[in-house]
């Protein structure tokens, strides 16, 4: 479904991205583990052109993403995203949030989105706060607001950029059932993220990323248990 | 000394109601006009188009740079001799001649655009970068991503600032005396040279320009707590 070869990407002179080749199939979920500043998240961000890689391909169902022009505006629409910070838009209301995009870009009937709304907010478990603020929202509930609101779309992938690292730890399960929850549906899922329980119990496939590489990649058993690299081994013996 | 504001409320002040109308008429309209200039212009000074941008600042940094008054007197006696000379050197006989509370609004909307351009381009800039990439990640485009996420915020925010140059231009409208315009000024200024009443004259004039600007700042203030406690 998605191809990625020898993506790299430099900021000025600083190479944060080498090399980097990763093909994800129809309903997978590969997590990207690694220590911070390993280029995780821009990697994450150039799969949906937040950034623009410097050179390399990204082939989604065979097109080329990076000749896409302003078509790629068509390409984000099924490729969602939910960011560490949420990003909730403040003046709308709960609801407002997960029906507006397809209202103005998809041309959905008010009344079609609002059900629609309801529905992944009833699936995210907050179908009560349909009509608060954001502001009156815990972070926990916002994320699950983002995740509702990138599922309105109807992507086809949802890009995960360590969705739970700006919660406090007694909401991070909350957004990680919903994950799960939509890993259990066949979503085709790209998370980065620290929480190694979640890539143990859910990832079929976790990728290792050191200094722009990826140093290792395999099933979370295999990671988890019997790492190859010496850089892996390090790693994990530090969070795990 | 003797004063006598018996006299001068029942003859001047009907006078400067009749201001009134044209000073609130011009606030508006040259406000309204001012506020489209500076949301188009702060949208071209933030625009990838080096030229349009750096253009925009330069003319920016002309209307900062020189007072209100000079530009009212320029808009007033110097443009209409340019268009007439233009047309003059392209063969016809022209005499055009600008409506000085035309000038008015033309003088606020050229001034208070600039200004307010600046606010508005800091709003937009204060608007945290997140909200263009939810917008964009979500399939928006850069421009439907600019009206749909930035500008709303980013307008919200300054509505207070907006209020205190509405309170400065009602203000400022007295400046229109000198290019003729029949505002309270100009009309208080020949009341007073005609009766010799100058301490009552300019007192109510004072008064009414308080009752003007005094409400209208209070309204501003509602507002900015009203804005603080949704947000």
């Amino acid at each position: 479904m998605l191809q990625i070869k020898n993506l790299s990407k430099c900021f000025e002179d600083l190479e944060v991205l080498r090399d980097v080749n990763v093909t994800v199939s129809q309903g997978e979920v590969v997590v990207i583990i690694g220590p911070s500043g390993s280029g995780k998240s821009t990697f994450l961000r150039c799969i949906n052109l937040l950034e623009t890689p410097t050179g390399g391909e990204i082939l989604y169902l065979g097109d080329n993403i990076l000749q896409l022009g302003k078509k790629v505006t068509d390409y984000r629409k099924q490729v969602g995203m939910v960011f560490q910070k949420f990003h909730l838009f403040p003046l709308m209301t709960t609801i407002e949030n997960v029906m507006y995009a397809p209202m103005k870009l998809n041309k959905v009937p008010a009344k079609e989105a609002k059900e629609q709304a309801l529905k992944l907010l009833e699936k995210v478990g907050l179908s009560h706060k349909a009509d608060s603020y954001p502001s009156s929202l815990s972070g926990g509930q916002q994320q699950r607001v983002a995740i509702a609101r990138a599922l309105a779309m109807k992507p086809e992938i949802l890009l995960f950029d360590e969705p739970t690292s700006a919660l406090d730890p007694e909401l991070v399960g909350d957004v990680l059932e919903v994950m799960k929850q939509l890993a259990g549906e066949g979503m085709t899922m790209i998370v980065v993220t620290h929480e190694m329980g979640f890539a143990k119990d859910v990832a079929d496939r976790v990728i290792f990323m050191d200094g722009g590489y990826i140093v290792e990649e395999g099933p979370p058993d295999e990671i988890f248990t019997q790492p190859k690299n010496e850089r892996t081994k390090a790693f994990l013996s530090r969070v795990l | 000394m003797e004063l006598n504001f018996t006299k001068a409320f029942g003859t001047l002040l009907p006078s400067l109601l009749g201001g009134v109308g044209i000073v609130i008429y011009i606030t508006l309209v040259g406000f309204a006009f001012a506020l489209v200039a500076a949301l188009l212009i702060a949208i071209g000074r933030l625009s990838k188009h080096k030229l349009l941008s750096r253009f925009l600042g330069i003319i920016i940094e002309l209307i900062r740079g020189t007072p209100l008054l000079v530009q009212l007197f320029y808009i007033y006696y110097v443009v209409p001799t340019l268009i007439n000379g233009v047309l003059a050197a392209l063969g016809y006989e022209a005499n055009v001649q600008l409506n000085a509370s035309t000038c008015g609004i033309i003088g606020f909307a050229v001034n208070y655009g600039c200004y307010m351009s600046e606010v508005i381009r800091s709003a937009i800039l204060a608007v945290d970068s997140g909200q263009r990439e939810a917008g964009l990640a979500l399939g928006f485009s850069e421009q439907k991503v600019l009206f749909h996420f930035i500008l709303p915020p980013a307008m919200r925010n300054s509505i207070p600032v907006f209020g205190n140059y509405l309170v400065m231009l009602i203000k400022d409208t007295s400046l229109l005396a000198m290019i003729s315009v029949q505002e309270l000024l100009l009309r208080t200024k020949t009341y007073a040279s005609q009766t010799f009443l100058t301490v009552e004259a300019y007192t109510i004039l004072a008064l009414v320009y308080l009752m003007l600007s005094l409400p209208l700042s209070q309204l501003g203030g509602i507002i900015e707590r009203k804005l603080k406690r949704t947000q």
